[in-house]
């Protein structure tokens, strides 16, 4: 059984507030261990821990790396006193996907799994917080959602994505019924070492992660990627923005601070859909509502999946530049304004480009898709070129978490058939991966891999 | 009303149900088709081995007979993968069969308030409606009345024996078919199916040349099965190890025509994972050899049992290919090896408590259920006798969990998956199999038989000393801190010096050491204990990763569901799950969710309904 509704002791997470550019949004967060998970996500872990119920806390949210994501008020609810009848934490951060997508996914590293359709309710129900009328329709809600889910997800196994899991789910089963061999059969029957399936073990966990790894090619495919035009003041953003977008929708000045507030528009960039987000310029300046303006710009640059510093070319590089491009080294640097008089020639890493004229534009679309694409580039030209993809991938974050558990449980196991540690302790790591592939592929009984044991193995006196 | 139970069969599911209920207090009546049978190992002989040694030790623990059997008639003693881990390693004896079988029958005709009846069950007494067993009626037409009936009846109700083209009604070669009580099971209704299993040839050691065997000789160190034994005296004859080869293989391959196996007459399924030798040559044709494990029957006999040779070739070809092996040149075969194929019903119509979910008072256990092995079998035996006298006293079913046991993983397996093949135990199969250690039996399962009313008196009070024991050996090591004179002893204890030593024993260098070293006070307990809390100790990380694993198991076996749960009135619920658990009906949520076909959002409907109910709402 794959994790589920009556895994009412999982700390999960999910975006509350529906979809769309609010002002503000809301990601929840409920689980018997959701308040001291949320404060390893949290600038101010102890301030977190410390709060009684339905007291709030003003902070940021960092992801796995130690990064601020946003800035927010946390909101603490305590059990039972709460929505779920369980601890809680109600995140309210900056409204918009780059910012809920960014809270969520540092929940994640923090050890939340995402909430499932209605599950919240669900445990409001189940906890005594609701009449049995309304749970009934919650009942009915999460049959319905499931069915939904479920075959929504199927929709997403594309046939090269269900190969390769396949394909990893077979060596996986083989892998623990050597184990199961060993666990059910003595030392007179059953003589190999386990330690013969060490090189099984680490390419079925190497498989796991570069099924994992897929996900930003998948994600980038399936959901668009926001790109993030930033820059200093009038390094020529909107202009490149409307190359771009090959339209006039940024209001182009040359007066330094037009793009006061930030503008996106999606557009097709060479087979991705792509976001595409022009942000104030990053100055010191005195102007309140400019001030507010670039405060979100920062933001959406953190939250976006590639960014693109641009930098006039007739300037020169400021110190400004220098330490946006050290914060951010993964930026794509574009020269622009390469052909204007007076313009220096590009340094090393930096890619000269003319919004004016549209020169360097091919290379800077090709960098921007390679780092949506993780460095795919084969991928990418071969889509761009509309054959179909090499190899498959993976589109949804919980497939990716399903995966990195399942490859960190066969490193485990590796790690304990290495040291030595008896095979019955590694089986549990073996079990433990079995177990995170199936709720992507659908569950492992103890039966298929007794069936793989009995076909591939001659035991039995 | 005759007798409170009456336990139809006097094998090893039959002695422990017997026994069980007469010392819950009932007036109980085993039937069996000849008393000098009772208690008979009709295949190998041996008691025990991985994970088939822990049910040993839980049916001892619960306060059954096999561990005092075994123990008291071994004849070889080893445990099983000292190389592996604690969760595989396992005790297996060899028994002498004629003095286990005559030790069984004379526990069974001690047992006060058991009695003992030579017939043939051929039917039960049913209520009118047939909803209730009143008892049973006998080949000499007796008609017997009972509060409840436990039907064991091994591999005779039915059953057919097979050698080549010979075919003869026997449960076991030359032994009568319990004939009758298959067919009443069928015309009333319940799901009859045919299973099959086999065993190998005995041959006559004189006629063997046993120098020229490898010798697989027993265990100096003896650990008694029952907690109520402190040692386990007893001679000890070597088993011995041999091969097939090339010809063995080639006579099997020009014969396979004639086993009946292949010729289609066998119908019922057999045991993968217990192959005939043609199976085995058929399966793997790149295998040169197949190892042959050479078993002495026991003390007052010459025979011997070739374990991973059973076979249903005819005998002239049995006897030709055993004597392909070295050492067998001129073996005498004395009792030639054959299948049998015998009516089994299947367990899904039971509930986990071993109850017939059509008849009321009717309980199955062993081979009727569609198991193998005598080990399996006890375990469902003093389980049925128990569940048995528990239901005559009104009181509620004694239903083990995964978590709790081995007996609980065989039984929620059978009765919510049913038995395809013969079922065997697996280490496998149990999910908390790090938790399940044979030498843990006692502490998890006494406690339940003190609080059924199986532990005896002398039982319990060794039972509170060790338990007193152990947890003041824990309490010396964790006073005892790993100091610096330790790490310049030995440089293991390096990265533990402050530590307490229960916490330093979670790392496998320091665990390797020889604890009582270390901490001399250990000296003043049994080894055993002192063992036993090392491997607490030292296992404690994985056994709460695979408690993490399963945790949801403890939550949702711990949820139950009433037997006359209204599937149809949860809305919501999808029809082929409506069908399934109508027809299961499972008794925990657990159950309910392992059912095949059972979707995981119609189980998380199912705890809506539940938590309703217990909070007083519309159940």
């Amino acid at each position: 059984m794959a994790k589920g509704y009556l895994d009412i002791e999982d700390d999960i997470a999910a975006i509350a507030t529906a979809p769309g550019a609010g002002a503000l949004a809301v990601v929840r967060a409920a689980g018997p261990g959701s308040v001291e998970r949320a404060a390893r996500a949290f600038s101010r872990p102890d301030a977190l821990r410390a709060l009684d119920g339905y007291r709030a806390a003003y902070g940021k949210i960092v992801d796995g790396d130690g990064r601020a994501v946003d800035e927010v008020v946390a909101l603490v609810f305590r059990g039972p006193a709460s929505y779920t009848g369980q601890d809680g934490v109600d995140i309210m951060c900056h409204g918009g996907r780059a910012s809920t997508d960014g809270v969520l996914s540092a929940l994640e590293a923090a050890g939340f799994r995402r909430a499932l359709p209605g599950e919240f309710t669900f445990r409001a129900f189940y906890n005594g917080k609701m009449d049995l009328a309304r749970a009934e329709a919650v009942g009915e809600l999460v049959a319905a959602r499931t069915a939904a889910s479920r075959a929504d997800a199927l929709s997403r196994l594309s046939g090269g994505l269900s190969r390769e899991l396949a394909a990893i789910k077979a060596s996986l089963v083989r892998i623990a019924a050597a184990f199961a061999l060993r666990l059910d059969y003595g030392e007179d029957e059953a003589p190999e070492d386990i330690a013969s399936e060490l090189p099984a073990l680490r390419e079925a966990r190497d498989a796991c992660l570069a099924l994992a790894d897929s996900y930003a090619v998948g994600r980038a495919l399936l959901d668009g990627s926001v790109v993030a035009l930033a820059g200093a003041v009038n390094a020529g953003k909107s202009s490149l923005f409307n190359r771009l977008l090959k339209d006039e929708r940024a209001i182009v000045s040359s007066q330094p601070g037009t793009t006061r507030d930030y503008l996106e528009a999606e557009l097709d960039l060479g087979g991705l859909p792509v976001r595409l987000v022009d942000t104030a310029g990053v100055r010191d300046s005195a102007d309140p509502v400019e001030l507010e303006g670039v405060r979100r710009s920062r933001l959406v640059a953190g939250g976006a999946d590639a960014v693109v510093y641009v930098v006039d070319a007739t300037a020169g590089l400021r110190p400004g530049d220098l330490a946006f491009v050290e914060a951010d080294p993964a930026a794509i640097r574009a020269w622009n304004k390469v052909d204007a008089a007076g313009a220096a020639p590009a340094p090393a890493g930096w890619i000269p480009v003319s919004a004016a004229t549209g020169d360097g534009e091919a290379a800077l679309v090709a960098a921007v898709r390679g780092a949506l694409l993780g460095g795919a580039s084969a991928d990418a030209s071969a889509l761009a070129s509309g054959a179909p993809p090499i190899s498959a991938r993976i589109g949804t974050a919980r497939h990716r978490e399903a995966l990195l558990r399942a490859a960190a449980s066969l490193g485990d196991a590796a790690e304990a058939v290495e040291a030595d540690e008896p095979v019955d302790m590694a089986a549990v790591d073996v079990a433990a991966a079995l177990e995170a592939l199936g709720e992507i592929t659908g569950e492992t009984t103890g039966e298929d891999v007794l069936e793989s044991l009995f076909s591939n193995f001659c035991v039995g006196k | 009303m005759d007798y409170e139970v009456i336990v139809v069969g006097g094998g090893h599911a039959g002695i422990e149900a017997a026994l069980a209920a007469a010392r819950l207090g009932r007036k109980t009546l085993l039937i069996t088709q000849n008393p000098d049978t009772i208690g008979r190992l009709s295949c190998n002989p041996a008691v025990g081995g991985l994970s088939k040694g822990n049910l040993v030790r839980e049916v001892d623990a619960l306060g059954g007979e096999m561990g005092l059997l075994i123990d008291a008639t071994t004849i070889q003693y080893r445990l099983l993968n000292r190389s592996r881990g604690p969760a595989v390693q396992a005790p297996r004896a060899q028994a002498d069969k004629s003095a286990y079988a005559a030790a069984a029958r004379l526990a069974v005709e001690r047992q006060p308030g058991l009695r003992v009846s030579m017939d043939t069950v051929t039917g039960l007494v049913a209520s009118a409606d047939g909803a209730r067993a009143l008892g049973v009626v006998t080949e000499r037409g007796r008609r017997i009345g009972a509060r409840a009936v436990v039907v064991a009846s091994g591999t005779f109700m039915e059953g057919r024996i097979f050698i080549g083209e010979h075919r003869a009604p026997s449960g076991r070669l030359g032994e009568a078919a319990a004939v009758g009580l298959g067919a009443w099971l069928r015309a009333a209704g319940f799901p009859v199916g045919r299973m099959k299993t086999g065993t190998p040839a005995r041959v006559k050691a004189s006629s063997v040349d046993l120098g020229a065997l490898e010798i697989q000789p027993g265990d100096e160190e003896r650990r008694p099965f029952s907690f109520m034994n402190d040692e386990m005296p007893g001679p000890e004859l070597p088993c011995r190890i041999t091969y097939t080869n090339e010809r063995t293989h080639a006579i099997i391959r020009a014969n396979i025509a004639r086993s009946p196996l292949y010729s289609g007459d066998i119908v019922g399924k057999g045991p993968r994972y217990c192959p005939s030798i043609e199976d085995k040559v058929v399966k793997f044709p790149d295998r040169d050899r197949h190892q042959i494990f050479v078993e002495p029957e026991g003390l007052y006999t010459d025979e011997l049992y070739l374990n991973g040779l059973s076979s249903s070739m005819p005998e002239d070809v049995q006897e030709a290919f055993i004597r392909t092996m070295a050492g067998f040149e001129e073996a005498y075969v004395v009792r030639p090896g054959y299948a049998v194929e015998y009516d089994y019903v299947d367990p899904v119509d039971l509930y986990a408590s071993l109850e017939s979910k059509r008849m009321r008072g009717l309980f199955m256990a062993g081979q009727t259920n569609g198991t193998s092995g005598y080990e399996e079998a006890a375990a469902q035996g003093i389980v049925a006798g128990v569940n048995a006298a528990l239901s005559v006293a009104g009181e509620p079913p004694l239903v083990l969990s995964r978590a709790d046991a081995y007996i609980g993983v065989l039984i929620d397996d059978i009765v919510t998956l049913g038995a395809k093949e013969p079922y065997r135990m697996f280490t496998s199969r149990a999910e908390r199999r790090l938790a399940l250690r044979h030498d843990t039996a006692d502490r998890r399962l006494t406690p339940i038989a003190m609080r059924v009313g199986l532990a005896s008196k002398e039982r319990e009070e060794r039972f509170r000393r060790k338990v007193e024991g152990m947890d003041a050996v824990r309490e010396l090591l964790r006073a005892r801190r790993v100091s610096q004179a330790d790490a310049a002893r030995d440089a293991a204890f390096a990265p533990h010096v402050g530590e307490d030593l229960a916490r330093a024993l979670a790392d496998p260098r320091i665990a390797e050491l020889d604890v009582e070293a270390i901490e001399p006070g250990a000296t003043a307990f049994p080894r055993e204990w002192v063992e036993g809390v090392v491997l607490d100790l030292r296992y404690e990380g994985y056994v709460a990763k695979e408690e993490r694993l399963s945790a949801r198991l403890g939550k949702l076996d711990a949820a139950r569901l009433p037997p006359d749960f209204d599937y149809a009135a949860v809305p919501g619920l999808s029809a082929e799950s409506l069908e399934k658990l109508s027809a299961a009906r499972p008794l925990s949520l657990g159950q309910a969710s392992r059912i095949p076909g059972v979707r995981p959002s119609d189980v998380a409907l199912l705890a809506v309904r539940l938590a309703a109910g217990a909070r007083g709402g519309r159940p």
